[in-house]
């Protein structure tokens, strides 16, 4: 059984997962440096003007940040419409949270990741994890993070790409507005980048999950493990298929 | 030491002709209802009869400040002074028309530009003195009211009457001292209608927030670390059979 492989991603997931990675570090490394105030430069440092001078000019940067960013979009409306279903089964996924379960998931690996069992059992608290699903409770809390931040992402930056294009003088609060929010949805969503990136490729506890984002299954030793309560639904699922 | 171009006006000369306002129009192309330079005049002057005082039309535009409230207000640097000329550029490449240097002007300098849909102000002409020609303004001056130079030059002749008028030169006061270089000698008219420098509530916003979001993603990180740390010293194999075996 345990050489058994379960299917959890399609390659138009799989495509759009790593399409997704390379857009946000290009946009993130793009716009950074299009951040030029001593107050809110993220990095405080010479990196906006040697970014810009290594493309030609600020104008320039702006450009290429836009054309990324306008390509992104694209990217994710021609994924839509080619796995509409994958999608829908993702967003429902990540956003079911069993309160209960999920939160005590969440402390609990967080402590464990940091500290270990031993704080935990000094608690007098089972360090076992409760079961989780397709997705557990950290993975679900930076998929929310993401669709809901890159949506607030994506309309304020078209917003901005209009602002010189469409908009007119009256338009300017909601323009400044999305500057504001594009900056610090970024910035939230990068917070949790870090762990995800950590978490996904770092850690050598989810290698097998890693895995799956090149291939698109994983063990059934590793589903077992980590996602039972998905893992006995697609036992049962086949059983019944089979019968 | 760097340039500093400034203007040095004589109010007394100025006799409200409006023809800089117009050079200024035809030689940047503002668009209609827009103006980039101005002419302020003290009200009902022009009436027959007795009125108090001499007659000051006082010429202005962007005055190019050593302390810019503008460039404070721009998130990406689009509006920058340049230090080798002292002026306040606007990079109309960088610019989006997001307009928060507007209302960050005291003297009102900064307008949303109709037809480019981004900030615009008085640019000291860079295409004519490219040619070796006075800004428009300057140019056009009929009585030499305007005069544009370097004040850190003591050859030219901005430079010469920045110098010889020292004592007697003031400059118009707002609610925000951004230290203008625009420069009146003697009584320029109404001198206390500069207004006071207007962060937008989103930028004020966004400055508010920068450190909070460099908090976080500094928590996150060291959440990453000790995370790893802790990977590396304890391993987490056994760590692993213990947590997740059921």
């Amino acid at each position: 059984m345990s050489d058994t492989m379960y299917k959890r991603h399609d390659g138009s997931d799989i495509f759009m997962h790593w399409f997704n990675a390379v857009c946000w570090l290009l946009l993130l490394l793009t716009g950074i440096g299009l951040i030029q105030n001593p107050v809110i430069d993220p990095l405080g440092s010479g990196y906006p003007a040697v970014l810009r001078s290594l493309v030609g000019g600020g104008g320039n940067l702006l450009l290429l940040h836009e054309a990324l960013g306008i390509l992104w979009i694209i990217g994710f409306l021609v994924y839509l419409i080619i796995n509409f279903k994958g999608a829908r089964f993702f967003l429902a996924e990540v956003f079911a949270i069993s309160p209960a379960r999920d939160m005590l998931w969440m402390v609990k690996k967080m402590v464990l990741m940091t500290l270990g069992p031993k704080p935990l059992k000094m608690l007098g608290m089972d360090p076992v994890l409760p079961d989780q699903g397709y997705y557990n409770m950290g993975q679900k809390a930076f998929a929310q993070a993401s669709v809901v931040g890159g949506v607030v992402i994506a309309v304020t930056g078209v917003v901005m790409f209009l602002s010189d294009r469409t908009f007119g003088a009256a338009a300017t609060g909601m323009i400044g507005w999305a500057v504001t929010l594009h900056f610090i949805t970024v910035g939230l969503v990068f917070a949790g980048l870090l762990v995800h990136i950590y978490m996904a490729a770092i850690s050598p506890e989810e290698r097998p999950g890693f895995k799956s984002m090149f291939t698109g299954v994983v063990p059934g030793e590793y589903a077992k493990h980590h996602h039972r309560l998905w893992f006995d639904k697609v036992q049962s699922d086949d059983q019944q298929v089979s019968e | 030491m760097a340039q500093q171009l400034a203007m040095i006006i004589d109010a007394s000369k100025c006799i409200d002709c409006k023809g800089c306002m117009i050079a200024c129009k035809v030689a940047n192309n503002v668009p209609e209802d827009q103006w980039r330079n101005w002419i302020k005049g003290e009200s009902g002057m022009s009436r027959p009869g007795k009125h108090n005082g001499t007659t000051k039309f006082q010429p202005g535009a962007c005055m190019h400040c050593d302390k810019p409230t503008c460039v404070e207000a721009c998130p990406t640097g689009a509006t920058y002074k340049d230090e080798m000329t002292g002026e306040v550029v606007i990079d109309e490449s960088l610019c989006i028309g997001c307009g928060n240097c507007i209302p960050a002007c005291p003297y009102g300098a900064r307008f949303r530009n109709a037809t480019k849909r981004k900030a615009d102000k008085c640019n000291y002409c860079p295409e004519r003195r490219a040619q070796g020609l006075l800004p428009a303004c300057v140019d056009t001056c009929p009585t030499k009211a305007r005069v544009f130079g370097d004040i850190n030059d003591p050859d030219s002749e901005a430079g010469r009457l920045f110098l010889k008028n020292k004592e007697q030169l003031t400059r118009v006061a707002a609610r925000t001292e951004t230290k203008p270089n625009m420069f009146y000698i003697g009584d320029p008219g109404p001198r206390d209608w500069g207004g006071e420098a207007v962060t937008p509530a989103s930028m004020i916003a966004m400055k508010e927030a920068a450190p909070f979001i460099k908090g976080i993603v500094g928590l996150s990180g060291l959440g990453v670390l000790a995370m790893l740390g802790r990977q590396l010293i304890a391993g987490s194999d056994t760590d692993h059979k213990e947590n997740d075996d059921v």
